[in-house]
């Protein structure tokens, strides 16, 4: 009801206020957050009065076609929450406003947020959001099915990997895998073609990302996606990548992970929670669809320490932005420069529901979900770990979808790792000569 | 071939007639797709100004593999859907007229269609899901082999019609319903005394004088089929491997995720000519303007 | 009518056939019903199963907005708010003002078509057709500018507007039916001085009784389950319909997984509606005048 209550408010007094209205129009995906950000609403309005603002939540699977639509048609609202992969379109098309003068004019301190978070979102001095939240990878355990194969704890927490045999992260892997007579699969008479638990469930192709699925095995074993970010010269033929691809392929051939084809409807996750697998890699924006739907006992992880020596993870954040069509601009700055602070970043993270982006902040986070019974220090481990930026350029979604057919047709068997990710390569070159 | 009614005065009249309907075809199609064919010779990325490239988005298109692919794909799959779906749904129409006036039979194998393209595709995702799945389970209970279905690139868009044929073989078999249910009663009656089997009657009466439907029903299904965008949406995002990346799907990645309008609009003024060929074409052949009744 | 009642070969293998495809039909909707009496903690892993071990309500609760935010989370579901009463309103409007207006619009349109000769009547019913030839893609942008130009964003206006004044199939469906009216009474009719209207009001709707439920009756499926362009038009939750507001139960974040209980309770909820006015329709479906002969 607090929506419509808002909205209603926020149109009452956006008539009252004429066409100056004191209203910022928001969007956000993310229905879990929607509680914290009308918080923030409430409080932002309390030390601006005269400045509402309506916050509108939409799926994730239609936010950007309506985003899109009021772009064309000039509707679009004033600020949104904004995707590393979907902003450089925006950017390239001049729907962005930079904030970069209006930071330096306020004297924002960028330096609050954590390394990486503030810079990623601009481009040749141009800034295109400030920096909202960030999320790491880990991996999750069912606590249950360790404790019946004689797994510790100290031991998932502690592995190692290496695409030649696996690490010590696939010895894991085989203890908790059970076929359907009971024999695990670090026993000789393990059958893999009759799996009744899978130990590692691989979540897909993942495109040019591979956010939860390869990236950070790649990047352990010393892959590169490109020299900098915006930069079209990427590496996706690197033998460092294909011999991460052809070792998660291999996993489904021996029987520890379920073949491609049959784990792509449904997924990775909904297969842990049914308990037919016992290790999925997730990201933190996942803690509380785990807490709320799991019904045994789990254990979020680091990932395992890769050839390089260190354990890698993607560092991803979301920023908010402002519609350069806003009719709004000076109250959508007010906004987003109040979503951007320490006000409003603590109630995000005394909600436990992300880690948001000013240094420290991720910490409460962690600490509000602790108190709530969930334990994820794993996420903060590899934030300390290696990190790495998620890939960016233009024609992003053009090379997304090249790498993520490629990817495919290596985990479905039907292409040589390394002949497939040289000719995909080529492409994206092309795309961003 | 009889001739029409000789009122004289009629001519003012249709305009009359047709004007609530003719202006909502200027206004809500006939524009738009003015537009679209103005668009397709841009290279209007949707969020910028646009420039004029003439006929290049064309020539791209008539050698992009993938709207090669989707054409064809499009075309396969309305292979695997209509004839299928139209047999069925003609069954069915006949069961309900001759077999049962149950209401219950009725609005049972309308249900399907009474949810929407979306919930039927995840709810079909849900239950044909290959590790969780009840299809499966039930497979294997039988003891066949399990299937990756949506997973498989060679089954997936086979699997694609299965799911519309079963929302829409009951509206099918509406259609055809309200069809048969104008044939005079009296004409079975008839050829009931003359000993005429069911087989023969449906061959010698019923077909015939379901031209008018059996048309409306294949144009409109095979054109609804060539455009199939929201299971897909839902269910397998045009993969795997490429192998449900119909067309349309093509189209709205192009319009909406790759920001190139211009080309998106190409395409989509070829797949409406291609409509638009296989719809005169039918409605040729079918003699679809007349009535074996009148 | 007459149902031949000789139990022939044919028509036991007819009724297997036919009991088979109830089957097919059937399954998939009591599958639905099963996973929406199915609680959170049973949904992955007991998804094969035929009856849900522990049955309750909370979905439809859930729903029906009978639970706090909270509760709902803890239920499984993504805690968007949902407003029933509010969607279910603006879904009987929508739905409603477009079938009643399309069909009219559509009838009269078709019925020049089939019967009344004009200049051009082929070219602008082949038109019609082919506006159903037209992806949605394209027409989506052009009417969203159009209704935002004519300050209809947001409203019901706005929201009926592409769709209550001409749709290809209604009319080429209508038309198709028009085509096989037996001519007799019509032209007895215009011998005794009627003009087309009153041909039309008086002789042409009232024959076509079956086709007009028909049309109307897919229709209201149609529009009742039409989900882009009231979800781009009515973007206030205030002007939400049902499937917009439906859209809360789908994932909310990429990787997410739906509701898939609360999705299947509120599939069974927006049913209902529509269930019922099929029973209604289908009365009359069955009960209209059988046409046997004009003299």
């Amino acid at each position: 009801m607090k929506i419509k209550t808002m909205a209603l408010t926020s149109l009452a007094l956006g008539i009252a206020f004429q066409a100056n209205a004191g209203e910022v129009k928001y969007v956000l995906w993310d229905s879990n957050q929607l509680p914290a950000y009308e918080q923030c609403a409430v409080d932002f309005t309390a030390k601006n009065p005269g400045i509402n603002v309506a916050i509108t939540q939409s799926g994730w699977d239609d936010y950007w076609t309506a985003l899109s639509t009021g772009f064309v048609s000039g509707t679009a609202p004033d600020v949104f929450t904004n995707h590393l992969a979907k902003y450089p379109e925006f950017a390239k098309n001049k729907q962005l406003v930079d904030l970069s003068e209006l930071v330096k004019k306020d004297s924002v301190n960028t330096s609050q947020y954590s390394p990486g978070l503030y810079q990623v979102w601009g481009k040749d001095g141009a800034q295109y959001g400030l920096p909202k939240d960030w999320d790491t990878i880990a991996m999750i355990v069912n606590m249950d099915m360790a404790r019946s194969a004689g797994v510790s704890l100290n031991e998932l927490n502690n592995m190692t990997w290496n695409p030649q045999d696996g690490g010590s992260f696939e010895q894991v892997v085989r203890k908790l895998t059970v076929d359907k007579n009971g024999n695990n699969a670090a026993t000789g008479a393990f059958d893999s073609k009759n799996v009744e638990v899978f130990g590692y469930q691989n979540p897909g192709s993942g495109g040019m990302m591979g956010q939860t699925e390869w990236s950070h095995f790649a990047v352990s074993n010393g892959f590169k996606y490109q020299d900098s970010a915006w930069n079209g010269k990427f590496y996706y033929d690197s033998p460092k990548l294909a011999e991460t691809l052809a070792y998660l392929t291999s996993m489904a051939t021996n029987g520890l992970s379920a073949d491609f084809k049959n784990s792509q409807s449904l997924g990775a996750d909904a297969m842990f929670m049914a308990g037919k697998t016992a290790i999925v890699p997730q990201g933190s924006w996942m803690i509380t669809h785990f807490a709320t739907n799991s019904t045994f006992d789990y254990q979020w992880i680091p990932l395992p320490v890769g050839p390089t020596g260190k354990r890698a993870t993607m560092f991803n954040g979301l920023a908010d932005s402002i519609w350069s069509g806003s009719k709004n601009k000076t109250e959508a700055w007010e906004w987003v420069k109040y979503l951007g602070s320490a006000d409003c970043q603590n109630v995000v993270a005394e909600r436990g529901v992300v880690f948001p982006a000013i240094k420290g902040m991720a910490e409460k986070a962690i600490a509000a979900q602790t108190a709530r019974g969930i334990d994820s220090s794993a996420f903060l481990t590899m934030a300390n770990s290696n990190t790495f930026l998620a890939p960016i350029a233009n024609n992003g979604a053009r090379i997304n979808e090249l790498v993520n057919g490629a990817i495919e047709s290596i985990l479905l068997g039907k292409d040589d790792a390394q002949d497939a990710l040289t000719k995909v390569n080529k492409k994206v070159l092309k795309l961003n000569k | 071939m009889m001739s029409v009614p000789h009122s004289t005065r009629t001519s003012p009249y249709a305009y009359l007639f047709i004007l609530p309907a003719l202006i909502g075809f200027l206004v809500f199609y006939a524009w738009p797709a003015a537009r679209a064919v103005a668009i397709s010779f841009t290279d209007w990325n949707l969020l910028s100004d646009s420039t004029f490239v003439g006929f290049d988005n064309y020539l791209e298109m008539f050698q992009d593999e993938q709207f090669l692919n989707g054409m064809k794909l499009s075309g396969y799959y309305v292979l695997l859907n209509i004839p299928l779906q139209t047999a069925l749904g003609l069954f069915l129409a006949v069961a309900m007229d001759r077999l049962t006036k149950s209401i219950f039979v009725k609005a049972t194998l309308l249900l399907p269609y009474l949810m929407s393209n979306v919930l039927v595709a995840m709810v079909w995702l849900w239950m044909l899901d290959p590790i969780l799945g009840i299809i499966n389970a039930l497979v294997d209970t039988l003891g066949l082999s399990t299937q990756a279905y949506l997973g498989d690139p060679d089954q997936a868009l086979v699997s694609v019609a299965a799911i519309n044929i079963w929302r829409h073989m009951g509206l099918v078999a509406m259609l055809f319903l309200a069809g048969l249910q104008t044939i005079p009663r009296y004409l079975y009656e008839a050829a009931g005394l003359e000993g005429a089997s069911e087989w023969q009657m449906f061959q010698k009466i019923t077909l015939p004088l379901l031209r008018p439907v059996m048309v409306f029903v294949l144009v409109t299904s095979v054109t609804g089929s060539f455009q199939i965008f929201d299971t897909i949406a839902v269910t397998t995002s045009g993969g795997p491997l490429d192998s449900t990346r119909v067309i349309v799907y093509y189209i709205v990645q192009n319009a909406f995720s790759f920001y190139r309008m211009g080309y998106a609009s190409a395409m989509s003024v070829t797949l409406c000519a291609a409509m638009l060929l296989y719809t005169l074409f039918q409605m040729h052949i079918m003699r679809a303007s007349e009535s074996d009744l009148a | 009518m007459t149902l031949l009642n000789k139990l022939t070969p044919a028509r036991i293998v007819a009724w297997v056939v036919l009991v088979l495809m109830l089957l097919v039909t059937v399954f998939p909707l009591v599958f639905v019903v099963k996973t929406s009496l199915v609680p959170a903690s049973d949904l992955y892993t007991t998804s094969t199963d035929l009856l849900p071990r522990h049955a309750t309500l909370i979905h439809y609760k859930k729903v029906l907005g009978m639970l706090s935010t909270e509760e709902s989370i803890a239920a499984g579901g993504s805690g968007a708010n949902f407003n029933i009463s509010q969607s279910l309103i603006n879904s009987i409007l929508f739905t409603g003002i477009i079938v009643i207006a399309q069909t009219f619009n559509c009838a009269l349109a078709a019925y020049a078509f089939a019967r009344i000769p004009f200049r051009g009547s082929k070219v602008l019913f082949g038109s019609f057709v082919a506006s159903m030839m037209v992806p949605g893609v394209v027409t989506m942008i052009p009417n969203f500018i159009l209704i935002r130009d004519l300050g209809l964003l947001n409203s019901m206006a706005g929201m009926v507007a592409p769709f209550f004044l001409m749709h290809g199939f209604t009319v080429f469906f209508l038309r198709q039916f028009f085509l096989s009216l037996p001519k007799e009474i019509e032209e007895a009719a215009c011998i005794d001085g009627a003009g087309p209207f009153v041909i039309f009001f008086k002789i042409a709707l009232p024959l076509s009784w079956a086709p007009l439920m028909t049309i109307a009756t897919l229709t209201t499926i149609n529009m009742w389950n039409e989900f882009l362009w009231p979800f781009l038009i009515g973007k206030e939750a205030s002007m939400h319909t049902l499937p917009v507001a439906l859209q809360s139960f789908k994932s909310q974040t990429p990787q997410g997984q739906p509701d898939w209980s609360g999705l299947m309770a509120a599939t069974v909820i927006a049913t209902i509606p529509t269930v019922a006015m099929l029973f209604f329709f289908g009365r009359r479906i069955v009960e209209s005048v059988q046409f046997t002969g004009g003299k």
